[in-house]
């Protein structure tokens, strides 16, 4: 009997390393392990052995029927885990290859972008968005904002004209004329949109967006638009970026001025980009002229305000090193694309 | 403004200060530098040379070999000049010199001989006869001037002044002088300030005997001061003002010419200067001009004038046009013996208008239209003829005539210091609000803390205590602000902005690229979209002063500027895209216009290339009105620029039409230089942003599982796939969850006139298992709906 374990255990062990399919495996586990199976047959064998004997052989037998079970399952285990293997290498494809995709993402337009930048910096301070018209009347866009008929300024924006009263708006600002006139402070919005000059070469465009930004409440200072401004200098340029003042002239604020940032190229050494100085200009802004707010209706004994201008094309230009105005214009998708 | 570093001197002491400090004091005072030019980077490594031997050239008749002297050296230099001698001292161009002209000099050979440079004519230095005897004459600049062997030529001619390009913003017409400059300059330093001289004396007589001045236009001409110098001497001015003059870039005449211009810029006051025999009559006249009198100007031409056009005249005919320029008639010329001189405020806008519409511009113009202050023609007056007396140029004849209309007193401002530091935000002492207030010529006194401030008149910009203030920091310094936060407050995008970004973003999402073009297009652009000849959307508003006739309407739809960029795009090798645009439109409730138009939004969007077509951009559009949940159907459309037979009317459910889209128009591709479909589309984007939703109510998700049943159905060619939907959902029970076309066949075996048409139908019971039964009856619905619309299963 011990003989003939030795030898169903041999046997199994020869025969398992030749298989070469699920099936010949699932055949040997019915020849020993089956209902009419070898081992089973010992098993059944075991009624004419001694009964001394009986425990130590049937141990035998159940160990060898235990170690096949186990050889057999084993040995499926692995042929199917190659199995899948195999079928996986077959299946292997080039992961390198890239071919034109029709359904590639778009772009949003350069322009778009930054807009979107600039609002967020504001937004985040508490500002509202408020677009105006784009065909406004002279009487919003220069004289509410003290900018009468012979005033020199009007030789700083050519102005598109379309009737005597009646023009393209040359600077954002007519929509805070008509805010002023229409809430009452604490006002806190910023315009940005389509703005016109007759100006045309690479650093001018006939039509262009401006953002401008009007804050207005009691007790509002120079301390509180230098808050501002470097706050969104830090979030559009990178929260390293220093500021500074200029003086400057606007016919809507007194005191003007202008703020250059730290140029985000050298960090202030001096580069290509802000011509050696370290500072490259990116605003105007100023405490609203008085004679403004009384024009539009609020107590300047009561409040004041302040004010500031940004060119979206100036800042898309420089943020994404845009080297000509044009190029914004043109739409090749080429350019496009690159905004993804 | 120019400013010489020299004239600026005479005003101010900068001694020591060099040009990029000033400038920068400068530029934190509020005045740009544009640039800082060194007079002699015009002039590079030329020196003066010795001769110390010529001869002739072994090759050449006409050419000698000189061995010059440059101080550290002897260079070998051919020349063509006949007029050098040995021991001449000569201007001499080194190897690499560079000349006024631009023009390099190099080392080379001439004739077998080399030549280490090039000696030099003063012409070819930019000098005449006037500058320096013996630099007129042709051949080379013999040096008579102390100077010595290898000195740079620019410091022998006195070519090493610095000027300063200082940007005067518009408020600030007193500083377009180099009096104005100087006056910022002592502020900034902290320096007194010189005032030029005026001081003359004059011969006795008087000037009214030799002229009368009636000012017919006082608010046009608010001041007018005529002055009168006889015996004049005409002859060159002295080499200092030539100097300064071409430093500034006025080319110096003679000295009648010269002293109005030098005037012009060191005290900002245009002048101009009559021969008093060519005055008829003995009299000035300021008027307007009689429609159709002519005048020729000091620059030969002649020139129209109409009654917008104010002009000076004696007592027959104008003699100038008031601030832009004199006549030929009345001008100086070699036999004048005394002239009347004219200093004059003409007004801003008159000028400026006159001088547009005669096309005609002068220096004396561009400082009209800036504006010049109050002040300047008394002084400019006085400067004048000191200059006069000093050169002993002529007799001055006593007093002058003043047609004076304006009160040029001091404007007093009274208020507490503390009102500029509620500006500024923080402390400015008062002292030093005083302080700066004094530096800048505004005489400002304390009490208390009461400040009282004197305007002189040529700061007409300062009116308030907000003026006074920014004066205060300017020079104070805005380092000194302390930034401060603001307070809280709600803000951000609206309900509507926000929507428009989902609608971008949904658009990239698609693969469609943002494009921004221009909202003025070419008027041609109606006949270009084939638009009807009654279309309202003819109606463009034309602008007055467009800069070119491409760009001279506004647009009424943004189709025209889309397929143009298209073409742009398709000519560069683009040759498929998928583009977008939202932007206004401006219509117009009549022309010309008397009230602002109607501003409309609109999204436009257009694929075109290989693999796209009406389906690939209509389905893109259903995506967004899904997204917004706006329901809409399509109905064939008549729009002019799309193709009749693939292009639909979009509505919404309440009957609005809210767009079109389509192929465009064979006849309108034909005109374009794309060889590709386009399919575009224009939607009235407000109507997308007001009225779509950003999220949806929940709809329940049903438990049960849903059943599919595809129907294959025979319909007639032209029943419109949608009427088929609408009749299969109008058949069926609720439990119809959709209902969608997911194959259409013609031609093969199916019959002519007819379509094959594959349908599925989405059935969904939110309370029980669907049984076959129950789907079954709702086919046979459907079947039955169909009823006259000649629809069969296949």
């Amino acid at each position: 009997m011990i003989d003939k374990i030795k030898e169903i255990s041999d046997a199994v062990s020869e025969k398992i390393s030749r298989i070469t399919s699920l099936n010949e495996l699932s055949d040997l586990r019915v020849r020993y392990l089956g209902k009419n199976g070898e081992i089973t047959a010992l098993l059944k064998g075991l009624k004419s052995i001694s009964a001394e004997e009986r425990p130590s052989v049937g141990k035998h037998i159940n160990e060898l029927r235990q170690k096949v079970d186990e050889m057999l399952s084993a040995y499926e285990d692995r042929f199917i885990a190659l199995q899948k293997e195999k079928k996986m290498k077959e299946e292997e494809i080039d992961v390198t290859l890239s071919m034109p995709d029709k359904n590639a993402c778009g772009s949003l337009h350069p322009l778009t972008l930054a807009k979107n930048e600039l609002i967020n910096a504001f937004t985040g301070m508490g500002f509202s968005v408020l677009e105006g018209v784009e065909v406004e009347e002279d009487y919003y866009n220069f004289q509410l904002l003290n900018i009468p008929a012979d005033h020199p300024a009007r030789d700083m924006q050519d102005t598109f004209y379309i009737t005597d009263k009646i023009l393209l708006r040359t600077q954002t600002s007519a929509v805070q004329a008509r805010t002023m006139l229409s809430q009452k402070p604490p006002i806190r919005v910023i315009c940005p949109g389509k703005v016109y000059r007759a100006d045309d070469d690479a650093t001018h465009s006939p039509m262009f967006h401006q953002m401008e930004g009007l804050v207005v409440d009691k007790n509002v200072n120079i301390c509180d638009l230098k808050g501002c401004l470097d706050e969104f200098a830090r979030s559009f340029f990178g929260a390293d970026t220093r500021t500074r003042l200029r003086p400057s002239y606007f016919p809507f604020t007194e005191p003007s001025m202008e703020m250059d940032v730290s140029c985000f190229m050298c960090h202030g050494k001096g580069c290509r980009l802000c011509k050696g100085t370290g500072w490259i200009e990116v605003l105007g802004a100023g405490i609203v002229n008085p004679v403004v707010l009384e024009n539009c209706g609020i107590d300047s004994k009561e409040y004041s305000g302040f004010a500031f201008g940004i060119g979206i094309e100036r800042c898309a230009m420089l943020k994404y090193g845009i080297p000509d105005i044009r190029i914004l214009f043109e739409n090749d998708l080429r350019f496009l694309r690159q905004y993804k | 403004m120019k400013v010489p570093y020299s004239w600026l001197k005479d005003f101010v002491d900068i001694d020591g200060i060099s040009a990029e400090v000033l400038g920068d004091k400068l530029v934190s005072a509020g005045f740009e530098i544009e640039e800082v030019i060194r007079l002699s980077d015009s002039i590079k490594n030329v020196v003066v040379g010795r001769v110390e031997e010529i001869v002739r050239h072994p090759d050449s008749d006409h050419m000698f070999v000189c061995q010059v002297n440059v101080g550290d050296k002897v260079c070998q230099i051919v020349t063509g000049a006949q007029n050098v001698k040995k021991g001449d001292l000569v201007p001499t161009c080194l190897d690499g010199a560079v000349l006024p002209d631009g023009k390099t000099i190099k080392s080379g050979v001439l004739r077998g001989v080399k030549s280490e440079g090039m000696l030099c004519s003063g012409a070819e230095l930019g000098l005449t006869e006037d500058d320096f005897v013996g630099a007129g004459v042709y051949g080379i600049w013999i040096i008579r001037e102390k100077c010595s062997i290898g000195q740079d030529i620019n410091e022998v001619i006195g070519n090493t002044d610095i000027v300063l390009d200082v940007a005067v913003t518009a408020n600030r017409p007193d500083a377009n002088s180099i009096l104005g400059v100087a006056r910022e300059v002592a502020a900034v330093l902290d320096k007194p300030l010189k005032m030029p001289d005026l001081s003359y004396k004059t011969v006795g007589e008087d000037v009214s005997s030799y002229v009368s001045v009636e000012n017919k236009e006082q608010a046009l001409c608010p001041r007018y001061i005529a002055c009168a110098v006889k015996n004049v001497k005409q002859c060159v001015s002295p080499k200092i003002m030539r100097d300064r003059l071409k430093a500034v870039g006025i080319r110096p005449i003679n000295n009648l010419v010269d002293v109005t211009n030098y005037v012009l810029i060191e005290i900002g006051q245009p002048m101009h200067a009559f021969d008093k025999k060519l005055l008829e009559g003995g009299k000035i006249v300021v008027r307007t001009a009689q429609e159709g009198e002519k005048i020729v100007a000091l620059d030969g031409k002649e020139y129209a004038l109409s009654s917008r056009n104010l002009v000076i005249c004696d007592s027959k005919k104008p003699v100038a046009v008031a601030g832009v320029m004199g006549g030929e008639y009345s001008s100086i010329c070699p036999d004048t013996d005394t002239v009347i001189l004219e200093s004059a405020r003409f007004a801003r806008d008159s000028v400026r208008h006159t001088a547009r519409e005669l096309n005609l511009h002068s220096d004396s113009s561009a400082r009209f239209e800036k504006g010049i202050d109050f002040l300047s023609q008394e002084i400019g007056m006085k400067r004048a003829l000191a200059l006069f007396f000093q050169n002993g140029w002529g007799d001055i004849v006593d007093g002058k005539i003043d047609c004076f209309a304006e009160n040029t007193d001091d404007r007093k401002i009274v208020y507490n210091y503390e009102e500029i530091n509620k500006i500024t935000g923080f402390e400015v002492p008062k002292d030093a609000i005083v302080d700066i207030l004094n530096r800048l010529q505004l005489k400002t006194t304390a009490e208390g803390d009461i400040l009282t401030t004197l305007v002189p008149a040529f700061r007409e910009d300062i009116v308030g205590i907000n003026d006074l203030t920014e004066e205060v920091i300017r020079i104070y310094g805005y380092d000194a602000v302390t930034p401060r936060i603001l307070s809280d407050m709600r803000g951000g995008k609206n309900e509507k902005q926000l929507r428009q970004d989902k609608l971008k973003q949904i658009l990239v999402g698609k693969g469609a690229s943002e494009i921004v073009s221009y909202a003025f297009v070419t008027p041609k652009s109606a006949d270009f979209l084939r638009l009807n000849a009654d279309s309202p959307l003819r109606s463009m508003i034309a602008l007055r002063n467009p800069l070119g006739a491409d760009i001279s309407v506004m647009r009424t739809n943004l189709a025209y500027s889309m397929l143009k960029i298209i073409e742009g795009n398709f000519v560069r090798g683009n040759r498929a895209g998928r583009l977008f645009e939202i932007g206004s439109t401006y219509i117009p409730k009549a022309l010309p216009l008397t009230e602002l138009p109607e501003e409309k939004e609109k999204l436009s969007v257009a694929f075109y290339g290989d693999g796209e077509d009406y389906y690939s951009i209509k389905n893109v559009l259903d995506d967004i009105f899904s997204a917004f949940a706006i329901e809409v159907s399509y109905k064939r459309s008549a729009t002019e620029y799309l193709h009749p037979g693939r292009s639909a009317d979009i509505f919404a459910a309440d009957g609005t039409k809210i767009g079109v889209v389509g192929e465009v128009h064979p006849d309108v591709m034909s005109k374009l230089d794309v060889d590709k479909r386009i399919y575009i589309a224009e939607l009235d984007e407000v109507y997308l942003v007001e009225n779509g939703l950003d999220i949806k109510p929940f709809k329940p998700i049903s438990r049960y599982q849903s059943v599919e049943r595809d129907l294959a159905l025979i319909a007639p060619i032209d029943l419109p796939a949608a009427e088929i939907i609408a009749s299969i959902k109008d058949s069926c029970s609720d439990l119809l969850q959709d209902a969608y076309v997911f194959d259409v066949y013609t031609g093969g075996q199916v019959q002519k006139g007819k379509k094959s048409i594959a349908v599925r139908l989405l059935f969904t019971d939110f309370t029980k298992t669907l049984t076959d039964e129950t789907i079954n009856k709702e086919i046979e619905n459907v079947l039955a709906g169909f009823g006259e619309k000649s629809i069969c299963l296949r």
